[in-house]
This record gives C-alpha cells, sequence and structure tokens, in this order.
C-alpha cells in the first residue's frame, strides 16, 4: 500500500496537498456556528450539480414542452420528487448559507486587509449565485418563471445605448420562448456554472493563501511556536474535518425534514405560481422574486422611475465591493466595536423588512417602507467611513477568546 | 488553554476515536448508499415510457402476402399475413435440413409461440425485424428463388447474408446464430387488432 | 450574538409567508388526510367532477400503487372515459368540444390545482356558489365572479341567494356537504402532491438515520476537540 503510495505522490502531488491545506493547514481555535456555512456553501452546491444532472436527463427545453417534462418528473420520474425538491429547496437554503456567511465576514471583519480579494472573490460568487438561481427559476416554464424571464431581461433593456440588443441577445427573439428557455438551459449549466466554480477555487485558493480571520478579528500569525506554528492554530484536519461533519449531518436533517415534511415551505421555497402553466396573455396578480432576490427588488420598486430604480438597486447590488476601503477602523471584529455591531444589526434588521416587503404587492402603502429601507441600506455605507474613523473600540485581546 | 496542539500531553481516549471513526463512518458510507439507490433508480424508464410500451396495429388493411413494419420501442416490429403457400414453404424448408434451430429450442420467443409458425395463428407472423448477427433490419423477401435457387421465401440480410424463412428462423450457413425474435402479444377479442406489450426477457435481439 | 443571528434566519424563513388580502375570507376543510380520506374523495370526484375535469399529470395505476385500491376497483368505478387506459393520466369522459359547446369554456385540467391556488381556495370557491337569474347557467360564485362552472352539487347542497337564504333545501345537512366536498379536495391535495404519503413514510427512517449520523458525529467531534480544550 505504501509503496503504491510513492509510486502514485512522486507523479502527483496529493500527500503534499493534504498536508498543505489540511493536516498542516493551521486555522484559528475559536470558530463559532457561523464558521460552519462555508464547507456547507461547498457540500449544497455539489447536491445541485447531482441533482441538477439528474434533473437535466428528464428536461426538455421547449416552451411547448417544458413545462409538461417538469411536471413529468414530479409524477412519472422514479423519485423524481426528490430530485427536484433537492434542486429547488437547496436553492434557498444555499441563499440562506450566503447570507450566513457574508454576515459572519461582516461581523468580524473578515473582509478586511489583508482579505480583500477573497472578500471581492467572494461576493462575485454571490452575485453569480443570484444569476444562476434565476436562471433556473425560468427553465420550469411555469407562468411566474415567464414573468419573472420577462422582467429580468427588461431590466437589462434599461442599459445605455446597448440595452435593446442585450434584451434581444438574451432572449433570443422578441419574448420569452424556446430559444429563451435552450440559452438559459446552456447557460445555467455550462458557462455561468462553470464560472461559479472557478471563482469557488479561487476563493478557496486565496483563503489559503491569506488564512481565516476568526471571531476576534486578530492575526493567529503573530503569536508562534518556535517552530513557526501559530499558538491559536489548529490543523484544519482533523479538528475542523471532524466538525465541518458534525454540521454536515445536522444541516443534512434539516434538508431532508425541509425536503420530506415541507418541500414548498408554504410557497416560499416553491411559489405558487409555478404550478400554472407559461401563459403570455396572463400577468400574474402580482410578480415578486423568490426571498432572496427580494430586497433588491424592493429598492427597485422604491423610486417610481425605470431607470432611478434599476440604478439604485444596481447601487445596492455592487456597493459591498467596496466595504473592505470604507471601514477605516483599526479594530476589525465587531466584538469590540460596539457602533459598528449596532450598525450591523440595523442593517441586517432593515435586509428582513426589504426582504418581507420586496414579496409584497406593489402598492403605493408599501413605498414609505420600501424607501426607508433603501435609504436605511445605502446610509450603512455612507456612514461607515465617518463612524468608523471616529467610534469609540473596546480592549482587543492579545490572543483569541473562547 | 493548549500550549501546543496535536501533542497527546493529555493522551485521548485512542480506543474510543477508533471505535467512533469506525462507527461514524459505517452509518456515513450506508447512508450515501442508501441516497445513491433514488438517484440511479431516477435515471430508469419513466411511467411515461412504459405507458408508451405497448403499441396496438389493426390487421384489417393487411392483405394476405402482404407485410407491415411498425416501430414499437425503438425497434421495427414487422407483421406478416401469411397465405397457406408460405405456411407450406414452413414444413418444407425444415423438411431439406436447411435450419440452424427448426424447433425453436433456442427461447428467441415465448412459450406459446414455439410451434413451426413461431406464432399465436399461423396465419400472423409478429416479429422484432431484426438480425440476430448485427442488428440490421432484413429484407422481406417471399417471391421463390429470389436469393438463391432453391429460396422458399423469407428474410435475406443486406449487411451480411443472413437467411431466414417466413418464420424468421435463421438458415444453415448464416452469420446470424439465432432464429429472429418474438416479441409478447395478444389478439384483441374480434382478431382484427393485435396489442404488442413486451419483448420476451429471455429472447435476444442482436 | 448566537440568538440575534438564529433570530434572523427564522425570520427570512418566515418572512415570506404572507398571503394577499381577498375579498372572501378563505377557509379551511376539514378533514383528516390520510389515504381512507383520499380514496374517498376519489370516488366522489369521479361521481361529480370528472364528467368535466381532467386530471392530465396522475395516472390511474397510481391509485393503486399510491393509495392501495385495487385495480379492479379502478377500472369499473374509475375509468369512466371511454378512451381511459390504466397507464394514462385521468381523462374526462365528456370531450373538449362539448364542453366547450355547453359552458362556453373547456373546463381546466386540475392536476395543479391545490398547489396552485391553495386548497383553502379551492374549498371555499365550491362551498360558495349562489343562485343568480342574472347568469346565463343561473350560478354565481362568490370566489370567482361571473364563473362559467354551474353548481354540479347542489343537489346535496341545496341553492342559497346570494345572501345567504335557503331557497331549496338539499340532500345533505350542511356538515355533512361540507365533509363531502372536504374530501373532495382531499383528493385534489393529493394529485397536486402525489409524493406526499411517499414522503411521509420515508420521513422517519430518513431522519432517524440522519440524527444517528449527526449524534455520532458530534461524538466523534467532541473525542477530538478534547485535545484543544484543555
Amino acid at each position: 500500500m505504501s509503496k503504491f503510495s510513492d509510486w502514485f505522490n512522486k507523479r502527483f502531488p496529493a500527500r503534499e496537498f493534504i498536508r498543505a491545506s489540511m493536516t498542516q493547514y493551521y486555522a484559528p481555535k475559536n470558530f463559532n456556528i457561523l464558521y460552519y456555512a462555508g464547507s456547507l456553501l461547498l457540500l449544497m452546491i455539489v447536491l445541485q450539480l447531482l441533482s441538477g444532472f439528474l434533473l437535466m436527463a428528464h428536461y426538455v427545453a421547449t416552451s411547448q414542452d417544458a413545462f409538461n417534462s417538469v411536471q413529468g418528473i414530479m409524477y412519472d420520474t422514479k423519485w423524481g420528487w426528490l430530485i427536484r425538491y433537492m434542486h429547488v429547496d437547496g436553492v434557498s437554503l444555499i441563499f440562506i448559507l450566503l447570507y450566513a456567511h457574508m454576515l459572519r465576514g461582516i461581523l468580524y471583519g473578515s473582509f478586511r486587509e489583508p482579505r480583500e480579494l477573497l472578500w471581492i472573490i467572494g461576493y462575485l460568487i454571490y452575485i453569480m449565485m443570484m444569476g444562476e438561481a434565476f436562471l433556473g427559476y425560468v427553465l420550469p416554464f411555469g407562468n411566474l418563471s415567464y414573468w419573472a424571464g420577462q422582467v429580468i431581461t427588461s431590466i437589462l433593456h434599461a442599459i445605455p445605448f446597448i440595452g435593446p440588443q442585450l434584451t434581444m441577445l438574451a432572449r433570443g427573439g422578441p419574448g420569452i420562448g424556446t430559444a429563451t428557455l435552450q440559452r438559459f438551459l446552456a447557460l445555467h449549466v455550462v458557462l455561468w456554472f462553470l464560472i461559479i466554480a472557478a471563482l469557488i477555487v479561487m476563493h478557496l485558493v486565496a483563503l489559503h493563501q491569506v488564512g481565516s480571520n476568526n471571531p476576534d478579528g486578530i492575526e493567529i500569525k503573530e503569536h508562534k511556536r518556535p517552530d513557526g506554528i501559530p499558538l491559536d492554530g489548529i490543523p484544519f484536519h482533523p479538528y475542523y474535518t471532524v466538525k465541518d461533519f458534525f454540521g454536515v449531518g445536522v444541516w443534512l436533517t434539516i434538508f431532508a425534514a425541509i425536503i420530506l415534511y415541507a418541500p414548498t415551505m408554504h410557497g416560499i421555497f416553491l411559489e405558487k405560481n409555478t404550478f400554472f402553466r407559461a401563459n403570455p396573455m396572463v400577468s400574474l396578480p402580482d410578480v415578486t422574486p423568490p426571498w432572496y432576490l427580494a430586497p433588491y427588488y424592493a429598492m427597485l420598486r422604491a423610486i417610481p422611475n425605470k431607470y432611478w430604480g434599476i440604478g439604485l438597486m444596481g447601487l445596492a447590488i455592487v456597493l459591498p465591493f467596496s466595504l473592505p476601503w470604507l471601514d477605516r477602523n483599526p479594530v476589525r471584529s465587531s466584538r469590540y466595536r460596539p457602533w459598528y455591531r449596532t450598525m450591523i444589526i440595523i442593517m441586517g434588521i432593515t435586509f428582513l423588512v426589504l426582504v418581507w416587503v420586496g414579496e409584497q404587492p406593489p402598492l403605493p402603502k408599501y413605498f414609505l417602507i420600501e424607501r426607508l429601507g433603501a435609504a436605511i441600506y445605502i446610509g450603512f455605507y455612507v456612514l461607515l467611513p465617518i463612524v468608523s474613523s471616529i467610534e469609540p473600540t473596546r480592549a482587543v485581546p492579545e490572543r483569541v477568546t473562547r | 488553554m493548549a500550549k501546543t496542539v496535536g501533542d497527546m500531553t493529555n493522551k485521548p481516549d485512542l480506543g474510543r476515536r477508533r471505535f467512533l471513526t469506525a462507527a461514524t463512518s459505517v452509518v456515513g458510507v450506508a447512508i450515501i448508499g442508501a441516497a445513491v439507490v433514488p438517484m440511479v433508480e431516477s435515471l430508469e424508464p419513466t411511467a411515461a415510457e412504459t405507458a408508451s410500451a405497448s403499441t396496438t396495429v389493426n390487421l384489417v388493411p393487411i392483405e394476405p402476402g402482404m407485410q407491415l413494419t411498425v416501430p414499437w420501442q425503438k425497434k421495427p416490429l414487422i407483421i406478416v399475413n401469411r397465405t397457406p403457400e408460405m405456411l407450406a414453404t414452413l414444413v418444407e424448408v425444415a423438411r431439406q435440413g436447411r435450419l440452424k434451430d427448426p424447433d425453436s429450442d433456442v427461447p428467441q420467443q415465448p412459450p406459446y409461440c414455439k410451434n413451426i409458425y413461431r406464432s399465436r395463428k399461423p396465419q400472423w407472423l409478429v416479429m422484432v425485424r431484426i438480425c440476430t448477427h448485427l442488428c440490421c433490419i432484413p429484407h422481406y423477401r417471399p417471391e421463390k428463388a429470389s436469393v438463391t435457387p432453391w429460396w422458399l421465401g423469407g428474410f435475406h440480410c443486406p449487411c451480411h447474408g443472413s437467411m431466414y424463412d417466413v418464420s424468421g428462423r435463421v438458415i444453415k450457413g448464416s452469420p446470424a446464430p439465432h432464429n429472429m425474435a418474438i416479441p409478447e402479444y395478444s389478439f384483441e377479442k374480434d382478431d382484427t387488432s393485435i396489442t404488442i406489450t413486451d419483448m420476451y426477457p429471455k429472447a435476444h435481439v442482436c | 450574538m448566537r440568538k440575534v443571528w438564529i433570530g434572523l434566519l427564522v425570520a427570512i424563513l418566515f418572512a415570506g409567508n404572507v398571503s394577499l388580502a381577498r375579498a372572501v375570507t378563505l377557509t379551511a376543510p376539514q378533514y383528516v388526510f390520510n389515504k381512507a380520506t383520499v380514496r374517498e374523495g376519489t370516488l366522489l370526484f369521479m361521481d361529480h367532477c370528472s364528467a368535466c375535469h381532467s386530471i392530465h399529470s396522475l395516472r390511474y395505476e397510481r391509485l393503486e400503487t399510491d393509495l392501495g385500491m385495487p385495480k379492479a376497483q379502478i377500472i369499473k368505478s374509475i375509468m369512466l372515459s371511454s378512451n381511459a387506459n390504466f397507464l394514462e393520466g385521468m381523462r374526462p369522459t365528456m370531450t373538449q368540444a362539448d364542453a366547450k359547446a355547453w359552458f362556453g369554456i373547456a373546463a381546466p385540467d386540475l392536476s395543479h390545482i391545490v398547489r396552485a391556488e391553495g386548497q383553502r381556495w379551492v374549498y371555499t370557491y365550491l362551498t360558495s356558489f349562489y343562485w343568480d337569474p342574472k347568469r346565463p347557467s343561473g350560478w354565481n360564485n362568490r370566489v370567482v365572479p361571473a364563473v362559467a362552472m354551474p353548481d354540479v352539487l347542489a343537489p346535496w347542497e341545496g341553492i342559497y341567494s346570494k345572501n345567504g337564504q335557503v331557497l331549496h333545501r338539499g340532500r345533505l345537512t350542511p356538515a355533512a356537504y361540507h365533509r363531502k366536498v372536504a374530501d373532495i379536495v382531499a383528493f385534489l391535495r393529493y394529485t397536486s402532491d402525489p409524493s406526499y404519503f411517499k414522503r411521509h413514510n420515508l420521513g422517519p427512517y430518513v431522519l432517524g438515520s440522519l440524527i444517528i449520523l449527526s449524534l455520532l458525529a458530534y461524538l466523534l467531534k467532541r473525542n477530538y476537540w478534547r485535545d484543544v480544550h484543555k
């Protein structure tokens, strides 16, 4: 066995790789529950790939048959309901994890120098995920899919100069039809997915270059043993592999419970309008996006002007890229920055309110909430440079706390 | 607080650790195994595929001596309305000793078709029109002496020259190993149509 | 801090669960959702609804495999359409052309109606018919104004005026009638979500084994992490 292993490792650096990224990769020992999100995201994306592959074995990307082929998966394919619910509920769970993962980054200042690029790549993955979710959302060609496709492609229309051509290119025709489904499928399963996969690899490479931050926001590399191992670091394998494995067990239990007992989550994970066939003649009573995109949709509606509304939405999506340069406080973690922590809590609540209001019908009575939400959201980024340079901080410990 | 992590100053219970690792692995592998089953089964034929597996064919338009080839389970299926003269050749060709398997001993047909006609009713041949050699579609050549001087009528494969009689029994000297396959079928009540339901499981198509 | 973010996640999950205010308050049907109820509902649906409505997505064979109905019973009392096939979807006995001629529109397929509209909607709709002489059919509905479908269940329900007066007493008491409609809704809920019984049967085994895995993984993690917390 070891002879084979020697032969193999001479030709392929498996042993070195495991050493460098697992057994001799030292992570801070004070990770809390939020740190499960990263490994769970990786797991969920692999599961999406698997269930997506099985769905694609039955899916027909034509405007005539797409809806029927998806219903065929639900009714006629053995275990078809399982693979579709895995794929559908998986999306919502991925976004829950993404938001937890990003919240963690903001709470503990994980986007700060030297991890700016790690944050930017991660945030790019989030934006790409929103696109991937949208592309997949159109494919079953229920009426919600149709109108979501219609609305989102018409947002492209607002881009100056090239907008109309871009919309035509996205749709492949004057409206959403077979051509749209086929290019969306090709994007969803090939190009878009490969870009996400590549970004994930880059995210991990960048992480291993700079090392993990931790809830205290201090560098474990500053206190090392004589042999160079950080005093507060523990080898990723076996300590974090067993810990993450436990997280996987709990998470899969939750995932299975949702699939088996509440696969549509009362219309939140799988909306009821997806059970009507696409109909270009019948608009929906109200077109609302899935919950994970709702905040941006709420901000889109906050301004009753097509271009300014889309502009605000675009701004809301790109602003987090600037976080590493907006935060000017020498302390990273919100544990030692009460003002910053208060801002994050207000921002978190605002985001949830925007999720809620984005799901409401487009009525004037929600305008105030939408505008207030948008103002607080933008205000967070405007105030951050000011607050972070003047806020009082608590004493930061030398070594990680438990 | 551990000054040095990884060194076993407090001697953890390694036996327990080994046991837990093994138990977790066994349960984990068992769960993965159980999860793979539905994943693979989802690729099996769907209910829609099963429902369209059987085909009903109207026999009325097929005149004596004529054939009709219909697609069935994505394979060509031939139905021949055999005349009494054609049926007589079946006895003759066996008498001349030209057949590899004259009594259809190889289960290339359901038991109810194990007779010289290889059919439920002598008049009607219902057969998968695929040569058992390399899957070509044999020509239907009912005319006498149309393939060889002694030809009594039957099927001739254009690819490698396999020959069959009008019951689809393979003639000696052909590269094909077996008689052509007969599927499971039944006549409707009034005998004017047949329903072809399944491939006979033991039959070897090609 | 832990509590804050758990609260946030829970709030995300339930934030979207808000339904539109409607003109009519929708009431939930009262039934026990099990195979017996659904079987009862299937027979009622065949008696009263299947003349016009198809359930295209559900194959007759599913009634045997999912609900345990004997095949002979399905052939005798469920497969009423002349071109019904045991392996194909449930068809209406009336043709689409007849339906168009009689009611102006073809009756919709009801495969996904409960998933699409919700069972409260279907139940309230079926119990909200009233007599309206101004309509061509004589029927109107509080949930779907100017409805095309006549109240086929009127002989059992009785006939009511718009303000709820009994114009004609039905064969069943209101309570018995509502149970009957609830059973039909239960059947339609099953056709919208035919994996329900299978999912619920699998549930305890799947969750049980995953919980065992999690417990073992927790013990393993705790064992390893003794090295760290000393």
